[in-house]
């Protein structure tokens, strides 16, 4: 095991520092070659302190990136739980009454909730909290000093919902599609012409052989539920990383852009390593 | 006796009828797809409308609430809302569908470098560029690009066309892997035809195809990026729901319809070409597009 664990976390760190090393490339080409600027990412004057707009007392960058991280660990734990909850509960579901397309039926809600931008969700938000509940709207006008803040927990979950949805109907879909590939092997009939029931065929059999293909698909949502969240936090002023990578970007302030990009990478890359310590361990070789 | 051979003109007609019955389905997804793109796309020039401009305050704003003659209300400066929106998402569509067909044309030029190598493991260097490429989340890639390239349409197309090209080779190359096992391939090497000859004339007719639903799935998720985008000021000033809401945002109080009524058109149009784009992955046997954005 320990081995296993070990060369799925070299092969994770090889890949984060590859992909530094792309986003060094990436601020380099962006800002000098196309933008025209004359800050190169090696000139150490380029990297100075955090900007006012970035933090409304002084700060330093590691108090910022602590206090931003926690807030879009909030949001993505939400937004992420939501999607494996959902994505494989209601997958699993959808597969098991797949005569009535119920995959089709269960990711619906989601796929419809998917076509509305998420930047206007958030402002829509906004919007119902100025005018119906005469209450500041966005994310940075009411601070909580004393008592339990879920207000966090409200700002959060708005952030969340929109990064979300798209990403749960496409669990859903896929879940239910590897099962339903399952199902319709020979072994599934021979099972029906054996007198086993329904029940005990899928989820003894089926689902039990699916569940590798299943752990696949763990991570694949991840980073589109990042990118959105980028989006979502950022139209509604909520302060976590993905503002933070955009404010970064605006005021070409290189230190944030590398931090908030090497967090995502480093939250997909450690999501890459369990799903594939979990494959390991469920189809061996 | 009666004479029972067909005229010509007869076989022509069947033939024609049998041909409109076996494309029924493409024929009927193109009349709604005609329909939204001539609603979006009629009237004059649209590129040039500045919302910078158009959402300007004056001392003495003239801004309606939505009403009958106004659906969506006016702007500060009178403009109907409605008609703004429209020409808005229709330059969102046509940036989504340059981009989306360039994208899957960059996607079919990497898989094609090295689809016709003979080894069986020729796909392999781009499947571990893009294990370690898809770490960072395409947002970032798009946000920082953008963002840092100064925020033009131009620099958005074209990390766009990229984004979408890397993240789609390495689909179209589990494609021709999977192309390669039929039964007519392996029946053509068998009679000894020459790989190039087999990929072009067996494999890439099927995933031609099936890029069609692809391209009609792409749409809709760029549209909603390019909104993004331009929400975030990364695609200049140029007329975009995204940046009509941007503006909006800043006279929530006065006018809450600036920002509100601009997303509804775009998610209408948004579900609108999601549905169209799901039909025809069903139709052309695309399956679901991977999580790109």
């Amino acid at each position: 095991m320990t081995r296993v664990f070990l060369r799925c976390l070299a092969l994770a760190l090889a890949r984060w520092c590859s992909m530094g090393l792309f986003l060094f490339l990436l601020v380099e080409f962006s800002f000098c070659v196309v933008g025209g600027s004359n800050r190169h990412v090696w000139l150490p004057e380029s990297y100075g302190s955090v900007p006012a707009p970035l933090s409304v007392q002084p700060t330093g960058l590691r108090e910022l990136v602590g206090e931003r991280s926690s807030a879009s660990f909030l949001a993505l734990g939400l937004a992420y739980g939501g999607v494996v909850l959902v994505g494989y509960g209601w997958g699993i579901l959808a597969a098991r009454f797949r005569r009535f397309r119920a995959a089709s039926i269960l990711a619906l809600p989601f796929s419809a909730f998917a076509c509305v931008p998420g930047f206007w969700f958030v402002v829509l938000v906004a919007i119902y909290s100025y005018v119906v509940w005469k209450r500041p709207g966005f994310a940075d006008e009411l601070v909580v000093d004393s008592g339990p803040n879920f207000l966090a927990w409200w700002h959060a979950a708005v952030v969340a919902l929109p990064a979300m949805a798209p990403a749960a109907a496409w669990q859903i879909r896929s879940v239910a599609s590897v099962i339903e590939a399952e199902a319709s092997r020979p072994f599934v009939r021979g099972l029906y012409l054996a007198g086993y029931g329904d029940d005990d065929i899928f989820y003894g059999n089926v689902f039990r052989r699916a569940v590798p293909g299943i752990v696949s698909l763990f991570d694949r949502t991840l980073p589109s539920v990042l990118g959105s969240l980028i989006v979502a936090e950022w139209a509604f002023r909520y302060e976590g990383m993905g503002s933070l990578i955009v404010d970064s970007v605006r005021l070409g302030f290189y230190p944030g852009i590398f931090l908030g990009g090497l967090w995502m990478a480093a939250i997909v890359g450690l999501a890459t390593m369990a799903r594939q310590v979990a494959e390991q361990f469920l189809r061996p070789g | 006796m009666a004479n029972r051979r067909t005229s010509r003109l007869e076989k022509e007609g069947l033939r024609l009828l049998a041909r409109v019955w076996q494309v029924r389905c493409v024929v009927l997804l193109a009349i709604p797809y005609f329909v939204l793109l001539s609603w979006l796309f009629v009237g004059s020039s649209r590129m040039d409308l500045r919302p910078a401009e158009m959402f300007s305050i004056p001392e003495t704003p003239v801004w309606e609430a939505p009403d009958e003659s106004h659906w969506f209300g006016t702007t500060a400066n009178g403009a109907d809302l409605f008609q703004l929106s429209r020409r808005a998402m229709g330059n969102s569509v046509a940036v989504a569908v340059v981009t989306s067909f360039l994208g899957i044309c960059l996607a079919l030029l990497l898989t094609s470098l090295f689809a016709f190598d003979a080894d069986e493991k020729r796909f392999r260097p781009m499947f571990i560029v893009s294990r370690a490429g898809f770490l960072l989340p395409a947002m970032v890639v798009l946000v920082i690009f953008t963002g840092g390239a100064g925020g033009s349409l131009p620099v958005a197309m074209l990390g766009l066309i990229v984004v979408a090209g890397l993240h789609l080779a390495p689909v179209l190359a589990v494609w021709f892997q999977e192309g390669e096992k039929g039964p007519d391939v392996l029946a053509g090497f068998g009679l000894g035809l020459s790989r190039s000859h087999i990929l072009a004339g067996r494999v890439v007719p099927k995933v031609l195809r099936r890029l069609v639903g692809v391209f009609a799935q792409l749409v809709p998720v760029v549209v909603l990026v390019e909104m993004a985008l331009s929400f975030m000021g990364f695609t200049g000033d140029r007329l975009s729901c995204g940046a009509m809401v941007a503006y909006g945002r800043n006279s929530l109080l006065e006018a809450p319809w600036l920002a509100a009524c601009p997303g509804l058109l775009a998610t209408a149009v948004v579900m609108i070409l999601s549905l169209l784009g799901w039909l025809v992955a069903k139709a052309t046997g695309s399956g679901s597009l991977p999580r790109i954005f």
